[in-house]
């Protein structure tokens, strides 16, 4: 595959690797939450769900944005970008390769044509 | 040479399969797999350049593999290098194989932190000399990765985070 395993898209995954910070993740593709509506939508304790935030937060997947009184929790699009870049690049990588096996096929059927016959 | 285009499609939402026909009979296309002098030759994604190969073509067998990227106008990739390894599950010569694909290093360790991928490839005879290439990847390690597929390809969350700019606008 092509070399674009950068420490971002390592982070992401393995920040992910955890199902409470999964469903987290699913959740504020909605919209974004306080901790409080997050724990009580995954039926965590409230230091749980901030315990799962900070990693979240510390990977650079989520935010924080103080309002008033509040806090609310969303998500950071560029490691996601990141993310769906390396699924894509696997399609564009096979393309690539593919095109040149038909141009390497070619050139090798097109010299045992040209080659007489032993 | 026109070139035949290569269609792709996501099978239940997370193996990716890609089709592609090659004016060549189906045992040179199969030959092409199985040969490191062969794969050499085309292997490399646009731009690199295949500077190891070593195949044991059978179950269990490992395949060693690395590119190199030659072209300075890929920025930060120019002189990166890859390193790749297959280890070979199934192979029904010449309709097809199966292997699993793994990120590795210099010495053919795998790369554990990296999702691994279950690859097929299959070789369908199409007569006249034609063969379709259908190759089916699926995410086989990181149970991370096949989620955030099933997400949807995660389209969308830019425009959510837009949106929760906005509303957080408005409440400001």
């Amino acid at each position: 595959m092509s070399g674009t395993n950068s420490s971002i898209e390592l982070a992401t995954l393995s920040a992910l690797a955890e199902p409470n910070r999964m469903a987290i993740v699913e959740l504020l593709r909605d919209g974004p939450l306080t901790v409080g509506d997050i724990a009580e939508r995954l039926g965590l304790r409230q230091p749980q769900a901030s315990k799962h935030l900070k990693v979240l937060s510390d990977n650079g997947m989520v935010k924080v944005t103080a309002d008033a009184n509040r806090r609310y929790y969303s998500l950071r699009p560029e490691p996601f970008q990141a993310l769906n870049r390396w699924v894509d690049s696997f399609r564009r990588v096979m393309e690539d390769r593919f095109d040149n096996l038909e141009r390497y096929l070619q050139e090798l059927q097109d010299k045992d044509r040209s080659k007489p016959e032993s | 040479m026109a070139g035949n285009a290569m269609a792709s499609r996501v099978e239940n939402d997370r193996v990716l399969v890609l089709e592609r026909v090659f004016d060549a009979p189906r045992d040179l296309v199969f030959k092409m797999f199985k040969e490191a002098e062969h794969l050499r030759h085309w292997w490399g994604p646009r731009g690199w350049e295949v500077t190891f190969c070593e195949v044991d073509f059978r179950p269990g067998g490992v395949w060693h593999y690395c590119f190199k990227c030659m072209d300075p106008n890929q920025g930060d990739f120019y002189g990166m290098e890859s390193w790749g390894k297959g280890v070979y599950k199934e192979i029904a010569e010449p309709e097809m194989f199966v292997y699993t694909d793994y990120f590795s290093d210099a010495e053919g360790n795998a790369n554990e932190a990296m999702p691994s991928t279950d690859i097929t490839m299959e070789f369908v005879d199409l007569g006249g000399g034609r063969t379709k290439l259908i190759s089916r990847s699926e995410y086989v390690s990181a149970e991370t990765l096949k989620t955030v597929m099933d997400m949807g390809m995660l389209q969308g969350i830019t425009e959510t985070w837009d949106r929760l700019e906005e509303r957080l606008y408005e409440v400001n």
